[in-house]
């Protein structure tokens, strides 16, 4: 764009003395034209984040950085204009349709590939990258991103190789990411690319279909494991601080008994001291008044029969019909009619 | 009239000296290296870029490609050490280094490219035979490609061919043998599947039965405990009875029995009482006994 409207300008500088120049004839007004043409295709501008290179006669000999810039045209110079600061991308494993956002096309024959432990797994990674050197890039190896595309799988497979299936699939991902990323940038330097590598990231690591339903299996086994395991944990934190109450509980009664039997030990022990001390004062009057005083309090109540000593007979003292009924004792039975 | 002719042999002139500049004068690009032969015969090679001359008509040059080129073959079955068979596909990285030697051995990248892969197949067809599976998946497959590439570098260097190094893309088992490392890898899942479950059941067992344990050594304790309380209390207790009532025996003895005839003579009980009984000694006779 630019250098179609330098090259009108250029034109139109010229066209004041488009008359005097017929009369020096046409081929020589078409030879000027061509000339000017030809100069201003030097003209050119290096965007932000671009780097130019310029060749003289094939050979590199300058470096040209945003602005305008201008090199003598072909066959003396030449330039190419390379962006050293957009990130691009590579798929492996799989491709993402272009026109239809999300639509992911898998590659099987890039994306499964053996572990150390003779496994097979799906993997598919994406590689960011960016050009660090152009004149590298541009002139050391012939098709520098069909080489990164090989040299990924390359990287990629080889550290898989060298990690289990159980590991690639879980705490190892980071691993092989990190050494992937790693190799891959040393054989590019290898290749003299002019590539950098910014990121490596695996995208999905699975079991290949044929299997997965297997794998899931062990992903559920392992949540069975733990339901069994926090089952367990539960009816031991429902049984242990019951336990502990139901024990404490025993001990507290114990301590209860221990304290009732002391104290009413000591109760009947003070009552005993004290009557005994009066007893002694009087110990016959006292004796025989103990005596009767409890005989009168359980005979009150109780049904008394009193036996004559020289007839043998009864003499009943209370009727003894009542005797019967109320007491349905054997002694009341037995003397009953 | 002159004029005209003059022109026509300007023109001439100018196109003679064209064809004479483009025999003279050759640029080598920066990815470039060629070679210079007089009447066929070599004279020298120019590895360095820029522009260069030589006697024009007299003189040829050839460009060759300077770059790293790859080389990618097809795929191909290979038998390891333990008899297994397994599918490469490797990648040659190489270059010109020789430009000379590279024109008159191969002449052309192609046909570089036929001689190189029928090298680094022989070579990796010994190298993988000298090596066990597993070792080729993992460990050793970057020093089986080294030693690959630096014993084809050194078959390669009479074509004028730098090999930087040959690498495996992909090394896979046969597509017959996949089905069976297949069911192999879920007979696999299946047995750490049964793992995890059982583990999990004797994790759980374990923990219910220090449970159960716990308990029982919870409770028991807790009995020792209390029967020590208990007989604590009961000496206690004995030992303060045992001051009180040793004070006089025979006196505890009729008090107690009093209390206890309270207790045991209830509502229900019929007394017997003989009329000579001495509670009853007044109520028949009211004088003083002898």
């Amino acid at each position: 764009m630019a250098q179609g409207r330098n090259e009108w300008e250029e034109l139109l500088s010229r066209l004041p003395k488009l008359s005097k120049l017929l009369s020096a004839g046409i081929p020589t007004v078409v030879l000027i034209v061509i000339i000017g043409i030809w100069a201003a295709s030097g003209i050119y501008v290096v965007g932000p984040g671009e780097q130019g290179v310029v060749r003289q006669f094939g050979k590199v000999t300058e470096k040209t950085s945003a602005g305008l810039n201008y090199n003598i045209p072909w066959p003396i110079q030449q330039r190419d204009v390379v962006n050293i600061a957009r990130i691009q991308r590579l798929e492996i494993g799989f491709r993402t349709n272009p026109r239809r956002a999300g639509s992911i096309r898998p590659v099987p024959q890039e994306s499964l590939m053996l572990t150390g432990d003779e496994n097979i797994v799906d993997a598919q990674m994406i590689v960011q990258f960016r050009i660090k050197d152009p004149v590298q890039y541009l002139f050391r190896l012939r098709d520098p991103v069909g080489t990164l595309r090989a040299a990924t799988e390359v990287a990629l497979r080889s550290r898989v190789g060298n990690t289990t299936v159980d590991q690639v699939l879980t705490v190892g991902r980071a691993k092989v990411q990190d050494e992937t990323r790693e190799f891959l940038q040393q054989l590019m330097d290898t290749y003299e690319s002019g590539l950098l590598i910014t990121a490596v990231k695996l995208q999905t690591v699975d079991a290949p279909n044929q299997v997965k339903d297997a794998f899931n299996e062990v992903v559920r086994a392992r949540e069975d494991k733990e339901k069994l395991v926090r089952q367990a944990e539960g009816y031991q934190e429902d049984l242990i601080p019951k336990a502990r109450g139901e024990a404490q509980k025993i001990i507290r009664a114990a301590e209860a008994y221990k304290e009732e039997r002391i104290l009413r030990a000591k109760g009947d022990a003070a009552r005993f001291n004290s009557v005994l001390t009066e007893y002694r004062k009087a110990p016959g009057v006292t004796r025989e008044r103990l005596h009767l005083e409890i005989v009168e309090r359980v005979l009150v109540d109780v049904d008394k029969v009193i036996l004559s000593k020289n007839g043998g007979g009864v003499l009943p003292f209370l009727p003894l019909k009542d005797l019967n009924f109320k007491s349905g004792t054997t002694t009341g039975k037995a003397q009953g009619s | 009239m002159i004029g005209k002719i003059f022109s026509s042999i300007g023109v001439l002139l100018v196109v003679a000296l064209m064809i004479l500049g483009s025999q003279t004068f050759f640029i080598v690009g920066e990815w470039e290296q060629a070679l210079v032969l007089q009447l066929g015969k070599f004279k020298y090679a120019i590895q360095k870029p820029g522009l260069n001359w030589k006697y024009p008509f007299l003189q040829q040059s050839i460009i060759f490609e300077g770059r790293i080129l790859a080389s990618d073959a097809e795929p191909a079955e290979y038998l390891t050490k333990d008899k297994k068979r397994v599918v490469v596909d490797h990648v040659t990285r190489w270059r010109i280094k020789d430009p000379l030697q590279f024109y008159k051995t191969v002449r052309d990248e192609s046909g570089a490219r036929a001689r190189l892969d029928e090298i680094v197949f022989s070579e990796l067809r010994g190298e993988l035979a000298s090596r066990e599976f597993a070792a080729i998946i993992a460990a050793e497959r970057e020093p089986a490609m080294e030693a690959v590439a630096t014993r084809a570098a050194a078959k390669a260097e009479e074509f004028g061919i730098d090999v930087v190094d040959v690498r495996v893309k992909r090394a896979d088992l046969p597509r017959e043998v996949q089905e069976s490392v297949y069911s192999r890898m879920r007979a696999e899942r299946e047995r750490i599947s049964k793992r995890y479950r059982s583990e999990g059941e004797e994790e759980a067992a374990k923990i219910r039965a220090d449970t159960d344990k716990d308990k029982t050594i919870i409770l028991a304790k807790a009995y020792e405990e209390s029967q020590r309380r208990r007989g604590e209390g009961d000496a206690q207790a004995t030992t303060i009875y045992g001051s009180a009532y040793g004070q006089d025996p025979e006196f505890y003895s009729f008090v107690r029995s009093l209390d206890a005839y309270d207790k045991f003579l209830g509502k229900k009980s019929t007394v017997l009482l003989s009329e000579d009984s001495p509670l009853l000694k007044y109520l028949a006779d009211s004088r003083k006994p002898k």
